[in-house]
């Protein structure tokens, strides 16, 4: 009865029941992996690839654009991209910060706190008359940051220049940047908001960019409930041309889940306990849809139901060969116990400070553990908002106390613009193997014009975290050498060429701020009245009026 | 309605009658300068006895509506009792197996670690005068989901009690609901902010230590290990104090180092939580309200007002106490000079009838209420005495009892030295018409240099004085030092004698100049101090207001030598306090606590200059 009625269906939907359609392919991928200290990491992919499209030239933004019609790709998005003819775009929204010391490298490299937007962005037609000023790259960020904003209903529209910067080194294109003729090299373009709030009112719309939205296939586990309980949450949305496929959309979602936090000491999960959602049926249009969970190697576990494939330690479940409702399940024989000894999960272990009590000034402290028997180079990206600046000359690198100027191999650095501009701070690093380097930078605190405090409760500024990006060439034997570090990342990353980003948690400054309430102003009043009584009475005591009668 | 107008508007040169209506006014008030002076200072000393009065000030509130306190269902349960059971008995049998240190943290260390939470712990070691101070920290961060970890709340236990800084009390309970809290609340994902567990060695310094490198500064006597762990910003911290068996109160302790107070807000919700929540009663300090043993003559509604004064002055008098002396009541007091809202709560030892269960439920509920905090707490709660749990004096209500007898020592200054400048023509007593003031005034000059230089000098012998009790000499030697530290003192202000006596008609006296600025400048020291430490403003006010005033040179020799030694009493006594003064100096050593250089280097040296002016030719 149930499949003449699921056939009955297929018969009045003909065009939808087929997984390739005419250029478009989509395909979902869910990876769990249990982590040492017995949380669960989850990452679901979404990927749409437009077969044989390329990103529009921003030469051609005058000309009429060629009309959009798709069946998979999310319309929404590519009218933005075409519209702003963006060539590679990344938007970030995790809430949390990522533990890389016990969760190791994550699935998805990106996990900066806040709202982070990147983008390259090719230079519109050269010509500087009034119609084409919107096709400047600036004027064409500050529109996508306005469209993104409407779109993902977050606050990436308040990314605005103050916060903008184009760091030159720890971000590369993940695909490639198209070489069109008469144009000008691409531009980048970063900006980041820590104290951006992630929540159901951007998941939602995150949902409906998709093929399945949240009704089949796995995208029916991204439940609010559980999604936004858990410790660490993110969502990402990356745009690429890959030259001999096409343009391709990435829409990841990444949690953190603890099964310890209901007391017990079992870390046992299930896709009902995960998510408190089972998979009813698979998604009809994806090319493919599979979940791989890494197993873990030293445990006695069992896994329901058995995986379709198991590969380097990680089962694979195609849910084209799998029976439906679906809940996965793995169990370990023993009871869960914590780790007194700390493991390094991470390739490298960073921790970022603010020291100093003084609202005026303080330093910076950065310290980067190398725990590889080899020496890697890194590149340190400090982005910060104009309200703290560096003293570049107090910049200290040191190693077990002792100074090493020599680690240093170069440095750029973009001064802050006083309610103008963010610094960007670029330092290439020399790290030697086995030990924690110490980066030293005063920093001072701005004085805010009162019309600068915002409005609301004033907690204090959010700086985004730093960002340490391992130089490709250093991380070719990483994954070899650390046995615990998530593999199947770092190989993603190798993949791609790319350098592996660890970011530092966001730090919060409080500039100077006076006490907006009521007391300020009594105690203003006071102090004038004493003033004034004080000034008279001094006069009075130490001046001495006469009359004095002029001759006439 | 003429003659009203021609009050307000009288006839003549506008300017004219301006000048003379301000001639008239300030004559009539420099006349009776003197009836103005008495009159503030009696007023300002009865204002200062008035304080404890439950007539003055009012009941506490909650100013801040983000706290909400007591708004929660809390799920600290029989469980957790016995987990803290648990614990009590790991830590007794490190108390009874005599553990070093190290050990000791390092146990509590693997506990947070066993928990699933990182854990570390850290070594430090304090250089001071009287010896070496050496402990361990062990600390630990449950990171909060979600959050991105800027903003942090500390709950801390100290190993030692308050009450063990003499008999060596450990707070055993205290760590142990410090460690079953830490196993409770990772339980939870409503934190908004991280919780920092820290469990500080011995009483004061081992928090000492963990703060200064939490938070990157430096203290030259101080070697301690960096932090492996970090959070963000702390904005809250409770310090929990349970030394007894059980506890029949929860006592708040709240005055930090330096005389600084935590926000209001932090004490009015803790004293709301316990008392709604928890159901235990809340005291100030570890203050019972006793019997009431006014005698029955007294009629009943005196008697009431009459034993809640005294209550309260109990109150009030150790409030100064702690606050002038800028020691801190407790552990909670090293916050505050981050700018961080602390308090301990201190379960006053009986026998019964609360436990493991109300302070477990009390501290979740506290801890759920700084969890709401959007910012960082702010407002006019920083200026308060605490008369009692639910009573306090606002700052308008005690801060003028201090300024007014300021005032009345500015007036006495300035009056005395307009004074100085003129001087009564006696010799030619010229008898002119026209003039209705048969007296002729002679203009003098006022040597201020002098003056300014002998008022110098004994803010250096301050500092001299300040940096011999520093040395390791004065803490071994210290009767002996005492004794020949005042000795020295006195010589060398008798050296004053020797000032000449020069022509007064001439040259007004540098004694009267001495005690003009004298008065002057503490006036200024107390009114600045009012805002910063009131505690410590009316302690000066008392003990200069009047004595500086009195301050007179005298013809007999044997007079100005009395009077001297009755200064140079008021000035030193306190050296042969041998307990404070060690104290004093271990709190500047450890704690920086500016208390003991601050009566070395302004208030000794303020009432050598009023000696001076006993000594001096008149």
């Amino acid at each position: 009865m149930r499949t003449l009625r699921f056939l009955w269906v297929l018969g009045l939907l003909p065009p939808c029941y087929c997984r390739y359609f005419s250029g478009e392919t989509f395909s979902e991928e869910l990876v769990i992996r249990p982590l040492p200290d017995g949380k669960v990491a989850s990452r679901f992919e979404f990927t749409t690839l437009l077969h044989g499209a390329t990103p529009r030239n921003p030469q051609n933004l005058s000309v009429e654009d060629h009309s959009q019609h798709y069946t998979l790709f999310p319309l929404a998005l590519g009218q933005i991209l075409r519209e702003y003819a963006v060539t590679e775009l990344h938007l970030t929204l995790n809430a949390g910060k990522w533990n890389y010391d016990r969760w190791g490298y994550p699935e998805e490299s990106d996990v900066a706190t806040g709202a982070s937007l990147w983008a390259w962005m090719a230079e519109g037609s050269g010509s500087a008359s009034a119609a084409n000023a919107r096709h400047r790259v600036d004027a064409r960020w500050r529109d996508l940051r306005n469209a993104l904003a409407g779109l993902f209903c977050a606050s990436i529209a308040s990314l605005d220049e103050q916060r903008t910067t184009s760091p030159g080194r720890a971000f590369t294109p993940v695909g490639a940047l198209p070489a069109w003729p008469a144009s000008v090299q691409h531009a980048f373009r970063h900006a980041s908001l820590p104290s951006e709030n992630v929540c159901t009112e951007n998941l939602t719309p995150f949902l409906k960019l998709l093929p399945c939205k949240s009704l089949s296939g796995l995208a029916h586990l991204l439940n609010p409930h559980r999604l936004f309980d858990a410790d660490w949450h993110g969502m990402g949305l990356h745009v690429s041309w890959r030259p001999n496929e096409g343009v391709q959309v990435r829409l990841t979602f990444q949690s953190v889940s603890d099964p310890l936090r209901a007391g017990g000491n079992s870390r046992d999960w299930s896709l009902r306990l995960l998510f408190d959602r089972v998979v009813d049926r698979a998604c009809p249009v994806a090319a493919s849809s599979r979940i791989i969970v890494t197993l873990p190697t030293k445990e006695l576990y069992s896994v329901h139901p058995e995986p379709s494939s198991v590969v380097d330690g990680r089962g694979a479940f195609d849910l084209s060969d799998q029976s439906f409702p679906l809940d996965l399940r793995l169990r370990w024989a023993e009871p869960f116990q914590h780790a007194t000894v700390p493991s390094a999960e991470a390739p490298l272990s960073v921790r970022r400070m603010l020291r100093g009590s003084a609202q005026d000034h303080g330093a910076l402290a950065i310290s980067i553990t190398n725990p590889d028997s080899d020496p890697v180079s890194v590149v340190y990206l400090e982005t910060l908002p104009w309200i703290v600046y560096l003293y570049l000359s107090t910049l200290e690198l040191s190693v077990g106390g002792v100074r090493r100027p020599d680690l240093l191999q170069d440095i750029s650095y973009i001064a802050p613009v006083p309610h103008g501009r963010a610094a960007t701070l670029e330092a290439f690093l020399s790290l030697p193997a086995r030990s924690t380097v110490t980066l030293h930078i005063g920093v001072g605190r701005s004085f805010l014009r009162y019309t600068e405090h915002p409005p609301d409760a004033q907690r204090g500024w959010d700086l985004p975290g730093a960002v340490v990006a391992l130089l490709p060439a250093a991380s070719g034997n990483q994954s070899s050498a650390t046995d615990s570090t998530n593999k199947g990342a770092m190989q993603e990353m190798k993949k791609w060429n790319q350098p592996q980003r660890i970011y530092t948690p966001a730090l919060l400054v409080d500039p100077a701020t006076p006490d907006f309430s009521m007391p300020y102003n009594v105690i203003i009043f006071t102090c004038s009245l004493i003033a004034f009584i004080f000034g008279s009475v001094f006069n009075g005591l130490t001046r001495r009026f006469v009359v004095l009668k002029s001759p006439e | 309605m003429d003659r009203i107008r021609a009050l307000l508007r009288p006839a003549g040169d506008r300017n004219l009658n301006r000048v003379r209506r301000r001639q008239a006014l300030l004559s009539a008030l420099t006349r009776r300068i003197h009836l103005l002076k008495i009159t503030l200072f009696c007023v300002g000393y009865l204002w200062m006895l008035a304080l404890p009065s439950p007539r003055l000030g009012r009941g506490i509130y909650i100013d801040e509506n983000a706290l909400g306190p007591g708004q929660v269902n809390t799920y600290w349960n029989w469980g957790d009792v016995a987990n803290a059971d648990r614990y009590l008995e790991l830590l007794e049998g490190l108390r009874d197996s005599n553990s070093t240190h190290e050990q000791r943290a390092e146990v509590l260390k693997m506990e947070f670690l066993k928990l699933g939470i990182p854990a570390s712990t850290q070594n430090y070691v304090f250089s001071s005068s009287t010896g070496k101070y050496e402990g361990t920290n062990a600390y630990a961060v449950l990171s909060s989901p979600r959050t991105s970890g800027t903003e942090a709340m500390v709950i801390s236990a100290s190993w030692v009690s308050r009450i063990g800084e003499e008999d060596g009390t450990l707070n055993l309970r205290g760590v142990s609901t410090v460690l079953a809290l830490a196993n409770f609340l990772k339980r939870y994902s409503l934190w908004a902010k991280d919780i920092v567990f820290v469990i500080s060695d011995n009483h004061l310094d081992g928090m000492q230590a963990w703060l200064n490198a939490y938070h990157g500064e430096t203290q030259s006597n101080l070697q301690a290990a960096e932090l492996e762990l970090s959070s963000g910003v702390i904005w809250t911290a409770l310090n929990i104090d349970y030394p007894g068996h059980s506890f029949s109160h929860l006592g708040i302790f709240h005055e930090g180092i330096n005389g600084r107070l935590p926000n209001q807000d932090l004490l009015n919700s803790f004293h709301y939580i316990s008392k709604w929540t928890g159901g235990v009663p809340v005291l100030v300090y570890d203050h019972v309200e006793s019997q009431n043993t006014a005698p029955s003559w007294i009629p009943a509604e005196y008697r009431e007002e009459l034993h809640g004064y005294s209550h309260r002055s109990n109150t009030i008098l150790r409030h100064i106490g702690y606050q002038a002396r800028g020691r801190g009541s407790g552990v909670h007091g090293l916050f505050h000079q981050f700018r961080i809202d602390a308090f301990t709560m201190f379960g006053l030892p009986a026998t019964g009838p609360h436990g493991f269960h109300a302070i477990g439920r009390i501290v979740e509920s506290t801890l759920r209420t700084t969890n709401n905090l959007l910012e960082r707490l702010h407002a006019s709660f920083f200026f308060y005495i605490l008369a009692t749990p639910d009573h306090f004096l606002k700052i308008g209500s005690f801060l003028p009892s201090a300024v007014l007898i300021s005032v009345a020592m500015m007036f006495a200054g300035l009056k005395i030295w307009s004074d100085s400048a003129w001087i009564p023509d006696t010799s030619a007593a010229i008898e002119k018409e026209g003039e209705n003031n048969g007296n002729k005034w002679i203009e003098r000059i006022r040597p201020v240099l002098p003056v300014l230089g002998m008022m110098i000098s004994t803010h250096i012998g301050g500092v001299a004085l300040f940096y011999v009790l520093t040395t390791a000499w004065f803490s071994h030697n210290q009767t002996i030092a005492s004794i020949l530290l005042v000795a020295i003192l006195a010589t060398l202000s008798l050296r004053a004698l020797l000032v000449p006596a020069e022509d007064t008609r001439a040259v007004a006296p540098v004694s009267q100049l001495l005690k003009a600025l004298n008065l002057c400048f503490a006036s200024t020291v107390i009114s600045i101090t009012t805002v910063v430490n009131f505690s410590l403003a009316m302690s000066l006010a008392i003990l200069l207001g009047i004595p500086l005033s009195l301050s007179s040179p005298s013809k007999s020799l044997p007079l100005r030598i009395a009077k001297f030694t009755a200064y140079l009493g008021l000035a030193s006594a306190w050296i042969f306090a041998s307990d404070e003064v060690r104290k004093a100096l271990w709190d500047w050593e450890i704690l920086r606590v500016w208390f003991a250089p601050f009566v070395c280097i302004v208030y000794t040296p303020l009432v050598l200059q009023a000696a001076f002016v006993c000594l001096l030719p008149s």
